[in-house]
């Protein structure tokens, strides 16, 4: 394998799902607040399956890519089967990473069972990607 | 004098008569935008809005044409439009974080990040001279923090160093402990202090308040990068700054050196003895007009400063900063030629944003920082 995947290649250079979804159900972040990575996902979710999803995202190439990734995966699942995501399934769907790209697939997982619990709790994160920017 | 021999022979390439400068920052700098002309598709864009390709760069004079691309779109999601390299040539992001928090990430391919190490450590050679010593890193280590771009060129300079040792750890820095380990190395070894203007002042003001008035070496120095200017807000005077390393540190002024540059580029601009930083000779640094970046203004005059770096392999290294600063070309006292650049503030509406103050807050996520704690205990 390269430095990246052809899978994070792939998404990194072509990103889908970009943007927020407007009137969104739940917003969920996750990130280093002082230089990290950091991944914002909107989402409309009906009858427990998540029918629309969004990412904005900032850091390194493989966070970039793997949360665009992740809103390829969620698209269209139930809620349960988003809260059964983990790191291993990540790097497993992302064709791989390196140790030094592990640390993405640990965030993408969080902000996934964030979604799923902001959902439950009725909750929204703060914007702070927008906002910064 | 081609790119590659400039990087090599920095301390030859900084002494090169004016005007033999000059025609080798342009070659290497349209050889570059041709690269980029090229392999970039949103940077030729660029180009074509403007109806500029490299046969219209002819003369420095003619530098100012090629398109800049403003160091907030490394803030943006869609960064990766930047890129001239694939992604698997794409070796190293680095990064930063201002006060807005959202990262700063410039990706480094393989072919810039070796050209960038080999100037850095030979500008690092021409101007401290140093191949021996210790240095006390006030800032986290790069196994810390190994995407920062201020500690990734603090390490390079470690390499020139016998020992050394980052205390910025766990989030949190101890002056007291910085001197232990001054006072440690001392009659073994000249001791160097490298660290951001706001942590070293931190150890001023820990030595001051504590009335421990430290003397390092002859040879010692104190190198500084990351900006002046705190995330609190409060500022720190230059000539404030060298007067208290002279009665604290016992360091003279002419061996306090800052130094300027920001992730994105791969300038580093270090201050030789007379204070003044000199551009790396594969760079051109065009200050422009504030009210309009189309325009060059001249040698002495005020303005945005635009950083032009033939090194830049990965994406297009021409960049608008949020800085306003102004160059020299008049020759320094050292013997060194080509430009020096002063930084005077950032741009109005600009967010704070530099390594400095990614350390802070990195320091400060983890300890409400009063400033220097330790002093507080003996009042």
């Amino acid at each position: 394998m390269g430095r990246f995947s052809p899978t994070v290649v792939d998404h990194f250079t072509n990103p889908r799902n970009s943007g927020q979804v407007a009137d969104a159900s739940v917003r969920a972040f996750v990130g280093n607040p002082v230089c990290g990575d950091q991944i914002l996902l909107t989402a409309a979710v009906a009858d427990g399956v998540v029918t629309d999803i969004r990412f904005q995202a900032f850091g390194c190439s493989a966070s970039l890519a793997v949360a665009s990734l992740l809103t390829e995966v969620v698209k269209g699942k139930g809620l349960d089967e988003v809260a059964a995501l983990d790191a291993d399934r990540v790097v497993e769907l992302a064709g791989g990473l390196t140790p030094d790209q592990r640390h993405v697939a640990g965030l993408a997982a969080d902000v996934a069972h964030r979604l799923v619990d902001n959902f439950h709790q009725g909750v929204n994160d703060d914007d702070p990607i927008s906002c910064g920017a | 004098m081609q790119l590659a021999t400039m990087l090599g022979a920095p301390g030859t390439a900084m002494r090169l008569p004016q005007q033999e400068w000059d025609s080798a920052v342009t070659a290497a700098l349209v050889d570059s935008f041709t690269v980029h002309h090229v392999g970039n598709r949103f940077f030729r864009a660029q180009c074509d809005a403007v109806g500029v390709s490299p046969g219209d760069i002819r003369s420095r004079a003619d530098l100012a044409k090629i398109p800049l691309i403003p160091v907030s779109m490394f803030k943006s999601p869609d960064a990766h439009v930047l890129l001239t390299a694939s992604l698997n040539d794409i070796e190293l992001d680095i990064r930063s974080t201002g006060t807005g928090g959202v990262p700063s990430v410039a990706r480094r391919d393989t072919a810039t990040l070796t050209r960038a190490v080999t100037g850095i450590m030979g500008t690092y050679r021409d101007l401290f001279a140093v191949s021996r010593g210790a240095g006390l890193f006030l800032c986290p280590s790069t196994a810390e923090a190994p995407e920062m771009g201020m500690v990734k060129v603090f390490n390079l300079l470690n390499g020139l160093f016998d020992d050394h040792t980052y205390l910025v750890r766990d989030y949190a820095f101890d002056p007291e402990e910085a001197v232990a380990y001054l006072n440690r190395w001392a009659g073994e070894t000249t001791r160097h202090v490298v660290g951001p203007p706001f942590l070293v002042n931190r150890l001023l003001r820990f030595l001051e308040l504590e009335e421990t008035p430290l003397q390092l070496d002859p040879e010692s120095l104190v190198i500084t990068l990351g900006g002046w200017k705190r995330y609190t807000g409060e500022s720190i005077g230059r000539d404030e700054f060298d007067a208290k390393v002279g009665t604290w540190l016992g360091v003279a002024p002419d061996r306090v050196r800052d130094m300027y540059g920001m992730i994105e580029s791969n300038m580093l601009a270090v201050e030789c003895e007379h204070h003044r930083k000199h551009v790396p000779p594969w760079c051109y640094i065009s200050i422009r007009d504030v009210t309009d970046s189309a325009v060059e203004l001249a040698p002495g005059q005020t303005g945005g400063i635009a950083i032009l770096d033939a090194t830049n392999s990965g994406y297009p290294g021409f960049l608008m900063s949020d800085d306003i600063g102004e160059v020299d070309e008049s020759g320094c006292p050292c013997g060194r030629t080509g430009q020096t650049v002063t930084f005077r503030r950032r741009r109005q509406g600009a967010e704070l944003g530099c390594c400095a103050v990614s350390i802070e807050k990195f320091i400060e996520s983890n300890e409400l920082v009063a400033e220097c704690a330790v002093p507080e205990a003996v009042r």
